[in-house]
């Protein structure tokens, strides 16, 4: 309807009234019969009104309040009434808004209100300035369904009155494959295959559909696709993020996310395991893992840097990104003050924080010797950030099985050299001088004395000789400074060695870690070997692999070293056992008459060790097995596994196969990555006394004048709980109360984001703001309808999805539909779907599945590396990082496992949009970038993609034409036919391409090597140029527009 | 190939809407402007138009230059000599103007604070005579067109913090970078590069030097579409630029024609907007293969001006290499170039480091002062050399000791500006007899956010996004000011 702004006469009257003028131009606006407080009034008080006359009391003026009715009423200083309900010419609000000379908002506020919105205020007084309470607020009560809705699916019943309103309906159905592709992207982040489609289609009306959603909803790639949206929420990251940005050790959390999805875990369980399945009754490690969400902030190594500012923020983090992803608000501006447009006080604030504040957790992850960390004694830059606990990994669990029995194989295998004649006569001469030199040395371990000498700068050091021990140990007094070393000289009896023994004997005493420098609590002994001649030249000795029986870890960019051949960080306490050392040779050593053995120590360490070698060689350096080698090599007649053990080690101390020893290296290698199936995982752990929580007025952590605060629950929001003296609430109270029945925000902000994922904009399009300043619900009893669904089902994620995308208005057509140009430009009545670009992740997934290339073999494991440019991390330092691509399968493995790196996230992810997870990201801009052209178009992982692509179609025994190719070329990436005019385009393309590349051979061949991928089974032997022809045209299908949307 | 004129004539319909959308359609719920997840914005978007309404008014610079020198420059050896430096030489700093403010956890627990005076001895330079040390004998050289600032200030006092707070104006990650802002704000002037790029250097100071993240350049809340685009010494400058082997050029456009083929017939058919834009991108994504090397390629460069930059200009990657680098993209109209030179870390060694570093700029950024001058690039040209924070004026580590250094120091420190908007040959501000507290003059980090911006025409309290509620501007939601004492 039309409403005319004229103005009572009376106002005219009023002294303070600026004027005639400003009422004279106005020109008839559209107005509502009825104006809605929520709809119409909130967002132009919140956005001009509130931040002077809203909740926060300290930037309040003129003593008026506006956001509650009470205050709004109330008699002013002034003597002036902001609102009388009915009657605009007594309320001075009113008068304000039209004061030509003065108008409210004032000038300096860059908010002039609009016509309309002047017009809206008044008529709102008119009709008696009824407020209403802020829609997500408001109890969740389940709506009923509108008047005159036909059976079905309650989702349309409340688009489609919507629609009605307007004379509008829905758009038809999508076309089957359309569809099908849409509903395979939404809900597991893959394509479907032809064979889907061809399937799929048969029985697709009536129940066929809802079948294929099932099916869908039952793939494991579901909670891929799943956990890709709960991890941006989660800010779950690969790396610290500030300053060094070193890596973290939390995988297990992403596995945890995706099977919680696959398994349907409800929701307020998935709840409380994240934020306080520590405090749950016997927590599964499962449970433990999840609490890895609290761990999730990011975390500082800054030198320098103090570890009190540090827990603020901390603090305040979780603050924002709890409340972020289980509130849809935006706690972070009542750090510093109450918040000037939602009720949310800074006591709040702080309350929230005060849950968390029993998460055991350090300001500064490390140790520095201007401020002492001894819980983290020697902690650096290389070191983990715990707690964390050691838990199995599956995945990982599955490759060590993969791996062990690869090398079994191989040991197998290997065994046949024995019986070869070739070989007979090597292998009875080892016998008979293993059995020789074990009866000299019945220990197995040759012990000869070392004659020992200090070094610095490679040069002996006169007067200062090293301590030899009765028992043949050799020590300094003084422990190794930098750029010094301890030379011991072993002169054992000439022939064969395979390996270097060495005994430590460190003093019983634990050094003190309140006085250790950083240096000294990381310090760890490094052993050097060579073979010096008689003419006091040096052959190094290079070495396998050593390991200790016993040893603290040691650390590289976040990740335990395996072995001591890097430094042997002596165990601390010292185990009870005495501590023994093997380094085990490249291939063995043999010392002929009048050389000996040179053994060069570095390392900060005082404590004496004992030197001895062997002949023998082993699988692992600590199972060079002495006795049980003497009780085999004397036996009348050995048993099958004797003859293993002589003949594994003969082939291992001799390397007499040596390509087979090589090998056997690098598959006990391969096998030891796998740290038989375990890994650790950030966890929260609970300390006993959680730290004291202050109001931090202006968010100031050095100002200590604030009350303590207790942890409660936010005191705008229903049934709140609140700690007493007697009664400190845990997070596990916070993590019941928002599942709770009575918390009417939790649901309404999860299922407003789950909507964004199937429609591209939330039914409140600010899903990281349902506050004052986000935005009305399109359809707000639909919002309140499935929030009130997933809270009575259970919190059922997988039943709320299913309710969405088998609805109608999920299953319409995306086309654009012109004619509703005026009525909803936005869409947001949603008469068709949205198109929706894929996610960065699924751009990849995509890409490599079209090609066929994608490894979906297993689910869950450790971060993934494809390839990236070089350099890209040459301003990363603290420790410098270096990049290196994965080599075999986890290289084509999907998006959702990829390295985040929070400063310098992978480049093909950052130019599709996928956040940085600094903190709790709800919203992914979408964006459409020249750097996304040259992404699709260079970056090697899609050349590679689109080379897989065209050897996969040239492949396929059924196809021999260009049109049949063509054909199953948009089958594949796109679902569907292609049509006439692409036809001809493409074919005249393929054309082109084979001349190009038939005049320059050259340069098919340098394209078909771009990726690690082999070269395609494919016969092409004949014609690398029709494949490189191919691969061209499979990179312009898969940089189509369409090709990376789902329509 | 043209979209048909229906699509042709709806995509405008919603383009115009987009853009009056705030005032038009402003009630009742979130005004299209902010919805930019919907598709519509950005066909006019990959144009590289700028914000409507902006500038605010006449703008004095068309661009911006920052030399970001990234570990914090010592203002107490190079720009701000005081006669008690050397009087009160190894004394213990006074306690009245050491007062109680926080050091870092380096520097807290030492006993003592001796005063360290300037490293080595300066020159008045410029008809004002301003103190400049002998470290920058080139700087010295251009004190007439340049302004100190030298009572700039910031909270943070350690790195991470205090690089994101100066070059997002928070000290959290999240927050859109100046040059993301800028080229929000104004949009580009040449469509055939980004308008923001970032360069890193390495110094030979300290090396490594203190990270840096892309964050720094990055686009926080506002849309990838500004943030800056990072360019590379070596054969690919920009990540991706470069065809895969085996793809020469023509057969790129070919590619490219058909694939524009492709979309459009796919436009047409499922009226997707999103899709012009795309073809928009990719155009821009294959002007930027010639025109990145073009950039990149300083054979035509006479080596007199060559010579003017030092040696190291051949170097590519150097500072010298990217501050030529940094005239030639603003010939080209570039709207926000920004250097970041690490390394200006001195906690140790500085005797040793500092002169290294001070010699890896200080010959190219006055030759590029010159150079821009020259070319009258400088008129319209903002150039803003500036740091995290400065270094204290008492030692860190022992007196004497060649291991000594300098801490952070946030509470007072100096950054200078030239070109467009500025007044050349004159201080600002003032710090008190040790240079550690501000006595004159005191500018916030947000104030020079505020003068930035006001020499580009954009009144910063009315420059804002939305973004989870708030609306968000360079300058935070603190008071800010423009300096107005500087502008010319």
């Amino acid at each position: 309807m039309r409403f005319r702004s004229l103005l009572s006469p009376l106002v005219y009257g009023l002294p303070w009234l600026g004027g005639v003028a400003a009422f004279a131009g106005a020109a008839e606006v559209d107005l509502p019969a009825k104006v809605e407080f929520n709809r119409d009034i909130r967002p132009i008080m919140s956005d001009t009104c509130f931040h002077c006359h809203g909740p926060d009391a300290t930037s309040r003026e003129a003593g008026l309040r506006l956001d509650l009715r009470d205050e709004a009423l109330k008699k002013t200083k002034s003597d002036l009434v902001p609102i009388v309900p009915g009657n605009v010419t007594e309320s001075e609000i009113i008068a304000r808004i039209f004061d030509r000379d003065e108008p409210m908002p004032p000038a300096k506020a860059h908010k002039p209100l609009t016509e309309r919105q002047q017009a809206l205020m008044k008529r709102w007084v008119e009709q008696g300035a009824v407020y209403e309470p802020h829609w997500a607020y408001a109890p969740l009560q389940r709506p009923a369904l509108p008047v005159g809705a036909k059976k079905g699916n309650p989702i349309d019943a409340f688009v489609e009155a919507k629609l009605a309103e307007k004379k509008l309906t829905l758009s038809p159905e999508a076309p089957r494959n359309r569809l099908l592709r849409r509903v395979s992207l939404d809900l597991t982040g893959l394509p479907p295959t032809p064979e889907e489609l061809a399937a799929g289609g048969r029985n697709f009306f009536g129940n066929g559909y809802v079948k294929q959603v099932d099916r869908l909803l039952s793939s494991a790639h579901y909670g891929e696709r799943m956990a890709v949206w709960w991890l941006d929420i989660a800010r779950f990251a690969d790396t610290v993020g500030f300053h060094g940005d070193q890596n973290q050790r939390i995988f297990p959390y992403r596995d945890y996310v995706i099977n919680a999805f696959n398994a349907n875990k409800r929701f307020d369980q998935f709840t409380l395991e994240q934020l306080a399945g520590d405090l749950l009754p016997n927590p599964t490690p499962e449970q433990l893992v999840a609490t890895g969400y609290n761990r999730l902030n990011m975390m500082t190594r800054e030198g320098g840097a103090q570890p009190k500012e540090y827990l603020a923020k901390y603090g305040a983090e979780r603050v924002r990104s709890v409340s972020a992803a289980w509130f849809g608000s935006t706690f972070g501006c009542a750090e510093c003050h109450d918040h000037k447009f939602d009720p949310i006080k800074t006591r709040d604030f702080y309350e929230l924080q005060s849950f968390f504040a029993d998460v055991k957790q350090w300001g500064v992850y490390s140790d520095y010797t201007y401020t002492k960390n001894p819980e983290l004694a020697g902690f650096n830059n290389d070191y983990p950030v715990p707690p964390e606990i050691e838990v199995p990994s599956p995945y990982l669990a599955g490759r060590r099985d993969r791996a062990a029995a690869e090398l079994n194989a191989h040991v197998l295998a290997g065994r046949a050299r024995a019986a070869d004649p070739a070989a007979a006569g090597r292998w009875a001469a080892w016998q008979e001088s293993a059995r020789a030199f074990l009866a000299r040395v019945p220990a197995g371990w040759e012990q000869p004395a070392p004659v020992a000498a200090l070094l610095r700068a490679n040069k002996t050091v006169p007067g200062a000789s090293p301590l030899v021990t009765p028992e043949g140990a050799v020590s300094t007094a003084k422990a190794l400074a930098r750029g010094e070393a301890l030379r011991v000289t072993l002169p054992p009896e000439p022939g064969p060695l395979a390996a270097l023994r060495v005994e430590a004997f460190p003093p019983a005493e634990a050094p003190n870690p309140e006085t250790l420098t950083r240096a000294r609590a990381a310090a760890a002994i490094t052993v050097a070997v060579a073979v010096r001649a008689a003419s006091g030249k040096e052959r190094k000795v290079p070495v396998a692999f050593a390991d200790a029986n016993a040893k603290d870890p040691r650390y590289r960019d976040g990740a335990e070293l395996h072995g001591i051949g890097a430094g042997w960080k002596l165990p601390a306490p010292r185990p009870a056992e005495p501590l023994v050392g093997v380094w085990l040779f490249d291939g063995p050593v043999t010392l002929a008459s009048g050389e000996t053995l040179e053994i060069t120590v570095t390392g900060e360490t005082t404590v004496p060790m004992r030197f001895s070698t062997s002949p023998f060689g082993a699988a692992r350096p600590l199972d060079v097995a002495p006795a049980a080698l003497a009780a085999a090599l004397t036996a009348k007649k050995p048993s099958a596994g004797q003859r293993a053990l002589l003949v594994d080690t003969w082939l291992l101390s001799t390397a007499d196969d040596r390509a087979g020893f090589d090998h056997h290296k690098q598959l006990a290698a391969n096998l030891r990555e796998l740290r038989d199936g375990r890994t650790w995982s950030l966890i929260t752990q609970a300390v006993a006394e959680p730290l004291p929580v202050r109001v931090l007025p202006r968010g100031n952590w050095q100002d200590e004048t604030g009350p303590v605060v207790l942890p409660a629950t936010p005191s705008f929001l229903p049934a709140r709980r609140e700690s007493t003296t007697e009664k400190r609430l845990t997070r596990l109270d916070l993590a019941q109360w928002i599942v709770s029945p009575e918390n009417p925000i939790t649901a309404r902000a999860v299922m407003n984001r789950l909507w964004l994922q199937f429609f591209g904009v939330g039914l409140s399009a600010a899903v990281d703001d349902l506050g004052s300043q986000g935005e009305l619900p399109s359809h707000p009893e639909l919002l309140d309808w499935l929030a009130s669904e997933f809270r009575d089902s259970g919190w059922d994620m997988k039943h709320m999805i299913r309710l969405i995308v088998t609805s109608r208005t999920y299953r319409q057509d995306s086309n654009l539909r012109p004619e509703l140009r005026d009525t909803d430009p936005a869409n947001r009545l949603l008469a068709s779907q949205n198109p929706r670009r894929l996610e960065a992740e699924f751009v990849r997934d995509n890409a490599l599945f079209v090609a066929g290339a994608l490894n979906l073999a297993d689910i869950g494991g450790p971060s993934v590396k494809p390839y990236q440019p070089d350099g890209y991390y040459d301003a990363l330092q603290f420790p410098d990082r270096k990049y290196v691509a994965s080599t075999d399968g986890e290289q084509w493995r999907r998006g959702v496992y990829m390295h985040w790196q929070r400063t310098f996230l992978h480049p093909m992810l950052a130019n599709f949009d996928a956040p940085s997870r600094d903190e709790c990201a709800a919203l992914r801009t979408v964006s459409n970038t020249p750097q996304q052209a040259l992404t699709l178009l260079n970056d090697p992982t899609f050349v590679e993609a689109a080379r897989l692509f065209a050897a996969r179609l040239l492949g396929d025994p059924q196809a021999k034409t260009d049109v049949q190719h063509l054909r199953r070329a948009y089958q594949l990436a796109l679902a569907r036919e292609p049509s006439a005019a692409e036809f001809s385009s493409l074919a005249k393309f393929i054309a082109t391409q084979r001349a190009t590349y038939r005049a320059n051979p050259a340069d098919a061949e340098k394209l078909l090597k771009v990726g690690l991928a082999p070269r395609t089974p494919v016969k092409l032997d004949a014609d690398a140029l029709e494949l490189a022809a191919w691969t061209n045209l499979c990179r312009v299908l898969l940089n189509a527009h369409e090709t990376i949307t789902r329509y | 190939m043209q979209p048909t004129p229906p699509l042709a004539d709806y995509l405008r319909h919603l383009t115009r809407r987009t853009f009056i959308g705030q005032a038009a359609r402003g009630i009742g719920g979130v005004a299209l402007g902010s919805l930019l997840s919907s598709s519509i914005a950005r066909a006019v978007e990959a144009k590289g138009k700028g914000r409507p309404g902006l500038p605010h008014f006449a703008p004095k610079a068309k661009r911006v230059l920052c030399l970001f020198q990234s570990g914090g420059l010592s203002h107490v050896d190079l720009f701000d000599d005081k006669p008690m430096l050397h009087k009160h030489a190894g004394l213990e700093i006074p306690a009245s103007i050491k007062g109680t403010q926080r050091l870092t956890g380096m520097t807290s627990g030492q006993s003592a604070y001796p005063v360290v005076p300037p490293l080595k001895t300066g020159q008045l330079c410029g008809k004002h005579g301003t103190w400049i040390s002998d470290l920058l004998p080139h700087i010295q050289t251009i004190a007439d067109d340049i302004c100190i600032i030298k009572s700039l200030h910031t909270e943070a006092i350690n790195h991470d913090p205090a690089i994101t707070y100066m070059n997002t104006g928070n000290q959290l990650p999240g927050y859109a970078s100046m040059g993301a802002w800028a080229s929000y704000g104004l949009g580009t002037e040449n469509e055939n590069l980004p308008a923001f790029i970032a360069m890193v250097s390495q110094g030979t100071g300290k090396n490594p030097g203190q990270p840096v993240f892309s964050r720094l350049w990055g686009s926080g809340f506002l849309p990838a579409s500004h943030q800056g685009v990072g360019l590379r010494p070596g054969a690919n400058p920009v990540l991706y630029l470069d065809n895969p082997p085996g793809i020469e050029r023509t057969q790129r456009r070919a590619q490219l024609d058909d694939l524009a083929k492709l979309n459009h017939q796919r436009a047409d058919e499922l009226g997707d907007p999103e899709t012009l834009a795309r073809i928009d991108a990719y155009e821009m994504a294959f002007r930027m293969q010639t025109s990145v090397p073009e950039l990149t390629d300083i054979s035509k460069e006479s080596p007199a001006t060559l010579d003017a930059y030092g040696p190291e200009v051949r170097k590519p990657g150097t500072y010298a290499a990217n501050c030529l680098l940094a005239r030639r993209l603003l010939e080209r109209d570039v709207r926000f170039v920004q250097l970041f030179h690490r390394g200006w870390d001195q906690h140790i060694a500085i005797g040793r480091q500092l002169p290294n570093q001070c010699h890896d700029i200080d010959q190219p950024t006055a030759a590029l002062i010159k150079d821009l001058k020259a070319r009258g690039l400088l008129e319209d040209t903002l150039v803003v050399f500036a740091t995290e924070f400065g270094r204290t004026v008492f030692g860190q580590g022992k007196l004497g000791d060649p291991a000594m250094g300098r801490d952070h120091h946030g509470r007072a420190f100096t950054v200078w500006l030239a070109g467009g908007g500025i007044k050349g040959g004159m201080e600002y501000g003032a710090t008190d007899d040790f240079c550690y507290n501000i006595t004159e003059n005191p500018v916030h980090l947000r104030d020079l956010h505020a003068t930035i911006l006001h020499c580009l025409g954009i009144d910063h309290a009315k420059f804002t996004h939305k973004f989870r509620g708030l609306n968000v501007r360079l300058t935070g939601v603190e008071e800010a000011h423009v300096v107005r004492g500087i502008l010319a």
